[in-house]
């Protein structure tokens, strides 16, 4: 037995300290990103693979505690915001008669029992609510104008600000804004408008005073340039493959206008009201096509050659440093409340630019490639399980470091995904 | 004698973990008696295991002899994640290397010795329990070569003798790691690399007795490039991505490193004589790993691993007493440099430097039979990252191993 031992080196588990925390009762206050929605849809195994679970799954490893998700049943091909199920692997068939492995819905509607209220009585720990915006807070009729809240609101009339104050938080964690960019960054800046400043960080600063009420220490993060993701950066600009006689084509057309292409790849044709008295022009290095665009119609009926792309799918560099230079002000007051609060800050900016450069993590290329990157979900925008995990490490992080404590970090390396047939 | 034969049976019985390697993937078990005395004895005639160590002390024998030998290795890596603190151990087999050597002397040539030699140095098998935080770096790597040497030795003065030998070697290499793609059940795909590989060498040694109590002894082993032509890549993936990983065959190569290596020895008495070895292994010669597939896709392209090992030296020495009844007791030791640099460290080769212990005990029965035994000890731990992969921890291996040798001489 001796010598057994003598050749097994031995493991020593590390010791978990809670520090100056009390995870007794933990919450989550977010939107579409931390609600688990993801494949374009809310259904269970997001929720199951939430940032807010796994962040949980840490703090169990100190004080096990009940986490409460208002949970969508299981089976349901879940819910997308417009309707639709969630969005799998399978195979599609393109205008080109070509079929190839693409995300395609589950099933043909989405399941809308998901809209139906789920809520037993008990507060949910991770009040990450689709589509909230930092103005919904304080709404007594946001049950209703978020059926995603409906269904999960412990009344018809309550605040979200109310329901989470009834989850009596001794530790929280906040990634909130996003929600706040993201209708106007989907429409390629055509619907909604960019966050007022003064507004934001009242709504913000109120929240934050919401959750502290009871001396709750707390993390709270900085929101992202989603504009990274693969949602915005699959169809490259200068993707357009002419051959010989697409290229006579369009120079007949564009020449006339100082357009030129080229046998071979070219930018793209958007409309741009100010280029000209024809309102188009091509595509620059840097502008970036939304996988909104119907590609159907790209394939096969010349969307965004002779017939350019409508800005709803582009964002133009102007409107990129727009929405670029707004999320640095937005940036800038949730770094100057976590200090006004005391409160522990997740750089969610540089968590991202690190999976957007592309980064090995134990064998595996995280990048931002669509799907094969292996970081976002068939969506484009959200994160798979494998990434929530590893940004819920983040936020584990910042509490270790503000509140000299030891939860573990959650082991991604094993966590989906996405399901090839 | 029953006693004697608990000793070696006990030690096989203790094999209860599996293989590590010495430095890099070089095994240094090829003698019985140099095993006993800290894997040294290159400036000393043994027995037929010179042939290995120095083909120039071959000719400074004076026997006909069969010998074979085998000694069980035993290791065991723990690896704890850096970032989530847990740990993962490896399951790795018993390794099994042996050497087997045949010495012959012509009576009408008496300065001329003739050999057979068959032995192991380099290879390791390594495998991690099921989904350990590095699945996607390695799961299993498998190398086995077994070298064949025949060889020549003469003794050109009466204090010099020169020997060389041809070396062909013959292995196969077994790689398996999982890739972070997945079924539709949530199961990880994963590749396996197999192929049998061949590659030649030499082995030239010389000996010199300075005086009557002191020798030297200088070998040079030559690298030998394996290269794996042929080689069958295999994946197990979701059928959608079987376009994308098609099973082919590969061709790729290991370098087996040069050995240079000094040795001193000393007989202060006729009982007593110490040994000392010091080796120059090239290990610069391993800077990559590359695989070289027939069929290349998008998803399948060749890679090119950086390995970027450096040349180490090793410092082996041991002495050893021999009764008058046949019995011998031997001790050694030795410290080894690790050729693996930061930033490199792979779950293959979790190496680092290191200090090793051995001990063995031999005894002759009467004119034609001789047994030895031997015992060894290592252990070494190495934080690191790899720039690669990412994997980043820190890697304990402890690991032990008994060895047994049988001689026939006439």
């Amino acid at each position: 037995m001796m010598v057994i031992s003598a050749c097994m080196p031995k493991y020593e588990a590390p010791e978990h300290d809670a520090g100056e925390t009390n995870s007794t009762s933990f919450v989550m206050v977010g939107g579409t990103f931390a609600s688990g929605y993801t494949d374009d849809a809310l259904f269970k195994y997001g929720q199951e693979h939430s940032i807010a679970s796994y962040i949980q799954q840490s703090l169990n490893s100190v004080n096990p505690s009940s986490f409460n998700q208002p949970y969508v049943d299981d089976g349901s091909v879940g819910l997308s915001s417009s309707g639709l199920s969630r969005l799998i692997l399978g195979y599609k068939t393109d205008c080109l008669n070509e079929t190839s492995l693409s995300p395609i819905r589950e099933t043909s509607m989405g399941d809308a029992n998901v809209l139906n209220n789920v809520y037993n009585g008990v507060p949910y720990n991770n009040m990450s609510i689709p589509s909230l915006r930092s103005g919904d807070f304080f709404n007594s009729d946001y049950s209703n104008q978020n059926p995603y809240f409906g269904r999960m609101s412990s009344s018809q009339t309550a605040t979200v600000d109310e329901d989470i104050s009834a989850v009596n938080a001794t530790l929280f964690s906040v990634f909130l804004g996003l929600d706040d960019f993201m209708p106007f960054i989907k429409s390629g800046t055509r619907s909604d408008s960019l966050p007022d400043l003064n507004t934001f960080e009242n709504n913000y600063r109120q929240l934050l005073e919401t959750l502290t009420a009871n001396g709750a220490k707390g993390v709270i993060s900085t929101i992202p340039d989603i504009t990274s993701a693969p949602y915005f950066t699959t169809v490259g600009w200068n993707d357009l493959l002419l051959d010989s006689a697409n290229n006579s084509t369009l120079n007949s057309i564009y020449n006339p206008l100082e357009f030129y292409f080229t046998e071979g790849y070219n930018p793209f044709m958007i409309e741009d009201p100010a280029a000209n008295a024809f309102g188009v022009r091509p595509i620059e290095e840097g502008e970036l096509i939304l996988l909104s665009v119907p590609l159907d119609s790209v394939k096969c009926y010349k969307m965004g050659t002779i017939f350019p792309f409508r800005n709803e799918f582009i964002l133009t560099n102007p409107e990129l440093q727009e929405i670029r230079t707004h999320l640095d002000l937005i940036n800038n007051i949730i770094r100057s409340l976590a200090l006004e609060f005391n409160l522990g800050l997740v750089e969610a900016e540089e968590f991202f630019n690190n999976i957007n450069s592309g980064f090995p993590f134990n064998g595996i290329n995280m990048g931002t490639a669509f799907i094969s990157g292996g970081a976002y979900g068939l969506d484009g925008i959200r994160f798979n399980a494998r990434t929530n995990a590893l940004f819920a490490n983040e936020f584990i992080k910042s509490i270790n470091q503000k509140y000299n404590a030891s939860y573990p970090m959650v082991n991604a390396t094993n966590l989906d995904a996405a399901f090839f047939p | 004698m029953r006693k004697l034969f608990a000793v070696p049976i006990a030690f096989l019985a203790l094999m209860t973990c599996e293989i590590s390697f010495s430095q890099g993937y070089q095994v240094n078990f090829q003698g019985q008696k140099q095993q006993g005395m800290g894997l040294a004895g290159t400036a000393i005639y043994m027995d037929g295991s010179s042939l290995f160590f120095n083909p120039g002390s071959v000719a400074f024998s004076n026997e006909n002899s069969i010998n074979i030998a085998v000694t069980p290795i035993s290791g065991n890596t723990l690896f704890v994640d850096s970032t989530t603190s847990q740990g993962y151990r490896s399951n790795s087999p018993i390794g099994t290397p042996f050497s087997a050597y045949g010495l012959f002397q012509l009576k009408d040539h008496a300065k001329l010795k003739l050999g057979i030699a068959a032995y192991t140095p380099f290879g390791s098998t390594v495998t991690y329990e099921d989904n350990w935080i590095g699945r996607f770096a390695l799961t299993k790597l498998q190398l086995k070569a077994i070298f064949i040497q025949p060889t020549f030795s003469y003794r050109i003065a009466d204090v010099i003798g020169i020997g060389g030998g041809f070396v062909i070697s013959t292995g196969d290499v077994v790689l398996e790691k999982d890739i972070p793609v997945q079924f539709s059940n949530g199961e990880f795909a994963s590749a396996s690399l197999s192929g049998s590989a061949l590659g030649f060498g030499y082995n030239l040694g010389i000996h010199y007795d300075l005086t009557k109590k002191l020798s030297i002894g200088l070998s040079y082993r030559s690298r030998i490039e394996m290269s794996v032509n042929d080689g069958d890549a295999t994946f197990n993936v979701p059928e959608s991505l079987d376009p994308n990983f098609p099973d082919s065959t590969f061709s790729g190569s290991l370098p087996l490193p040069q050995v240079l290596t000094l040795g001193v020895a000393y007989k202060a008495n006729k009982q007593l004589t110490f040994v000392l070895d010091i080796n120059r292994v090239g290990w610069k010669a391993y800077d990559t790993l590359s695989f070289d597939y027939a069929l290349n896709t998008e998803s399948l392209e060749d890679t090119k691993s950086p390995r970027m090992y450096k040349s180490t030296f090793a410092f082996r020495a041991g002495g050893s007493y021999d009764f008058s009844s046949g019995l011998s007791l031997r001790l050694g030791g030795g410290f080894g440099f690790s050729p693996v640099q930061n930033g490199y460290i792979t779950p293959e080769t979790p190496d680092n430097d290191r200090w090793y212990g051995t001990g063995g005990i031999g005894y002759i029965f009467g004119d034609h039979f001789s047994m030895d035994a031997t015992f060894y000890y290592t252990q070494m731990t190495r934080t690191g990252h790899n720039m690669e992969t990412g994997l980043s921890g820190t890697f304990e291996t402890k690991a032990i191993a008994g060895g047994l040798g049988l001689i026939y001489k006439w």
